[in-house]
């Protein structure tokens, strides 16, 4: 009958058009990009924040490997060579890269790559960055591949993971009205945007995603044993610490006990030393001003 | 019975805390004197964070508490005291010995130098003593387990 393989064929076409758009990740335009003119030391306060070298390496030759529950990812090299690097991307390709997860040749990231916090970043501090990453000298490299078990070898279906969770909205609300609004929307956008602390710091749930009423209230070490603290100004995370406490230990190593930084977060703490003085202590009021969390009762 | 058992429980008391009473372990005493070095660290830290005043008494007292801990340090750690006690000393004390020496001795220049500056105001505390916070932030990360 012609009118039920019509039906069946629409069914079908529906379906896929679905799935292809559930899959699919929206970018920025070429109107996206606003006039700007790049700095480059700004770009440079912008690679300590976000700790860029951490995974890509001081040269940013990239190599590392991250061993998780879905497999191997390797950290790609993005100095400025054309074949092993990012050498040549348009500033547009860059931003969609950064702020949305996909690549020059339209394929997703995975969510390795923190771009679902960097997509809260401006796009003139974006360029900002590119600009201080076109400085560095191009190394050839190796190409790097993931090796990831099924499902998560689909990336086509990381697409569906951002229309979940890739939202650039902010996670806190500030109001404006308070009267340290401009330094609380600082250290939200040090800590939210380019720090991404949340990606270690908050736990995460379906798929992977993170679950954001659980935001910064520590998680499972996704390298093994141990746990990421809580960051909440509850007494199971920082409700001890003053915000002198915090900025001394972004820019010193050192508890309020006087015991020193371990770990991952070593690295981030000497790239937060490199910040001003005016950042670290933005980051403490905005992580003393958000909603104290327990730890999650399995952690006892 | 009552007076039986008052006996037995002092004598095992007795001969349980003897042995520790008698001769404590390096484990032990390193576990005190870096309490102690945390302890003077305390008002140092104080004065850099801008939540205590500048005191060059009381600076010159943990500097000085600082340099007796650097001399004691190095005898603290002798081979077999690698575990027990909940120690945080990490294997590579041992297996690396030259470097950790040299960090100890780094850590003890770093102290006799801020002791010889006499720093008179926080901006000369500063950076004597953040050179000195240095040392003991490197030490920890190549000497010591993470505790998590």
């Amino acid at each position: 009958m012609p009118a039920k393989r019509l039906a069946a064929f629409t069914a079908v076409a529906v379906g896929l058009g679905a799935a292809w758009w559930l899959t699919s990740t929206p970018v920025l335009a070429p109107e996206d990009i606003p006039d700007h003119q790049p700095d480059a030391a700004a770009g440079e306060r912008l690679f300590h924040a976000g700790g860029c070298r951490s995974c890509h390496g001081e040269r940013l030759e990239g190599g590392l490997e991250l061993s998780t529950e879905y497999g191997i990812f390797r950290v790609p090299n993005i100095t400025p060579d054309p074949v092993s690097g990012i050498g040549g991307w348009t500033t547009l390709e860059f931003v969609n890269a950064m702020s949305r997860g996909v690549s020059p040749e339209g394929q997703h990231y995975y969510p390795a790559f923190p771009y679902a916090s960097y997509a809260r970043m401006t796009v003139t501090d974006l360029l900002d960055l590119k600009a201080w990453l076109d400085e560095f000298p191009p190394v050839p490299g190796p190409a790097v591949r993931h090796e990831l078990r099924f499902p998560w070898n689909i990336r086509r279906a990381v697409g569906f993971w951002n229309r979940l969770y890739l939202d650039p909205a902010p996670v806190v609300g500030i109001d404006p009205s308070a009267p340290n609004a401009s330094q609380l929307e600082r250290g939200r956008y040090l800590v939210e945007a380019v720090g991404h602390c949340g990606e270690c710091h908050t736990p995460r749930g379906f798929l992977g995603g993170p679950d954001s009423g659980r935001w910064l209230a520590g998680a499972p070490n996704p390298e093994g044993e141990g746990r990421v603290p809580n960051i909440t100004p509850h007494d199971d995370g920082i409700g001890a610490w003053s915000e002198k406490d915090l900025a001394w230990y972004f820019e010193s190593g050192f508890t309020p006990d006087y015991d020193t930084v371990g770990g991952a977060m070593v690295e981030v703490q000497e790239n937060l030393a490199e910040l001003g003085a005016e950042d670290r202590a933005a980051i403490a009021t905005y992580l003393k001003s958000i909603p104290a969390l327990p730890d999650a009762p399995a952690d006892g | 019975m009552k007076h039986y058992r008052l006996i037995l429980g002092a004598c095992l008391t007795a001969v349980l805390t003897f042995p520790a009473a008698a001769e404590e372990a390096p484990q032990e005493i390193r576990h005190e004197l870096m309490e102690s070095v945390g302890d003077a660290a305390e008002p140092l830290g104080g004065m850099l964070k801008g939540e205590r005043e500048f005191d060059a008494e009381v600076a010159m007292e943990s500097l000085r508490t600082f340099q007796q801990a650097a001399a004691e340090f190095g005898d603290l750690f002798p081979e077999g005291s690698d575990t027990g006690y909940d120690t945080e000393a990490r294997s590579t004390i041992w297996s690396d010995r030259a470097g950790f020496e040299t960090a100890l001795a780094s850590f003890g220049e770093a102290v006799d130098t801020a002791i010889a500056a006499q720093p008179q105001s926080l901006d000369e505390l500063k950076p004597v003593a953040g050179a000195v916070f240095k040392q003991c932030k490197g030490c920890h990360e190549d000497y010591r387990i993470e505790d998590d």
